[in-house]
């Protein structure tokens, strides 16, 4: 019997620390975040060192390269919490088109883009905890990464 | 399988009675990990946002409970090790197939009848537990200047009072 399980019943028997509400009804709008038809773009192990977004000197919190991939798409996110904000940027490998929409999405906004010529997009002023990226395609199911989590 | 497909099984009505049966479970396991409120949150939403991306891993619906509270608590381990300001591996992911079994646990009833065999257990075990499950951000040196013990005994007074805890309980449910 895991440690943690004992103590979780233990807590929950002396009715201490109820869940607040907040969290329940965070819990509730994640429904609205699945992506119908959409397909999960799972992760690549990947050794890629931080890019343009590393700047140990500023403070900046930065977390390297994470890659996904799914139907031979590769999407390639790389996250910074500058002050109280995420920023988001990354590429789509192979570039998907000047019709494609990159969507980054928290549980609480989510912002889209036009990718460039060679599949970059950025996105700032997020907030900062969980963030996933769907590539809206015409033609394909949009390809969804997985959820990330970020803080300072 | 499609994302839309998987979620056949779950609609709207399905996901809010999900919510309603295990969100407390989930909190209690986040919180046992000693994580902020904050950091709790975050590890609790985590093993949602897991449910919406892995929904087509779990074939039995009625393993879905124990599923959320085995990845409740790897998140909240990730989430935990992070803001102690360890590398997290992001490719570090539970097992979706496999919830644990031992996940039942975690409910009132079984709470209850574990505070029942926590007062079996002599000084310092009853204190220290207590303030332990009570308090779960409390740091050591605030345990020890509770229980006027040295702070260096509180790990190891733990580490023994819990595991007489555990085979108690564990005599009981045999």
């Amino acid at each position: 019997m895991r440690e943690e399980y004992l103590l979780a019943a233990l807590r929950m028997g002396a009715g201490a620390d109820p869940v607040p509400e907040g969290v329940s009804a965070a819990a509730r709008a994640v429904f609205g975040l699945r992506v119908p038809g959409g397909v999960p773009a799972g992760p690549v192990d990947v050794t890629v060192p931080p890019g343009a977004r590393s700047r140990p000197d500023t403070g900046t919190a930065q977390t390297g390269v994470r890659r996904f991939s799914a139907g031979g798409l590769v999407i390639d996110i790389e996250t910074a919490v500058v002050g109280e904000r995420m920023e988001v940027a990354g590429q789509v490998s192979p570039a998907p088109g000047p019709d494609a929409r990159i969507e980054v999405r928290t549980p609480h906004i989510g912002k889209v883009r036009a990718p460039s010529a060679s599949g970059h997009f950025a996105v700032a002023g997020l907030p900062p905890g969980w963030v996933s990226v769907v590539c809206h395609r015409p033609g394909h199911p949009p390809v969804f990464t997985r959820w990330v989590h970020v803080r300072p | 399988m499609s994302a839309d497909d998987s979620f056949t099984i779950i609609d709207q009505a399905t996901w809010e009675d999900l919510v309603a049966r295990f969100d407390g479970r989930m909190w209690a396991v986040a919180r046992a990990f000693g994580l902020s409120t904050a950091d709790a949150a975050d590890a609790v939403q985590g093993a949602w946002l897991r449910l919406v991306e892995n929904a087509d891993a779990i074939r039995d619906p009625e393993r879905i409970g124990a599923w959320l509270v085995t990845t409740t608590r790897h998140e909240a381990a990730r989430v935990g090790r992070r803001a102690r300001g360890e590398i997290v591996a992001d490719l570090d992911l539970p097992d979706t197939a496999l919830p644990d079994p031992t996940a039942a646990v975690v409910d009132a009833d079984f709470g209850r009848r574990v505070w029942r065999r926590l007062d079996l257990l002599g000084e310092p075990c009853r204190s220290l537990i207590r303030l332990y499950v009570l308090h779960p951000e409390a740091r050591y040196a605030q345990i020890a200047v509770r229980l006027d013990l040295p702070v260096g005994s509180i790990g190891p007074t733990r580490a023994r009072c819990m595991a007489r805890l555990r085979a108690l309980v564990e005599e009981e449910v045999r």
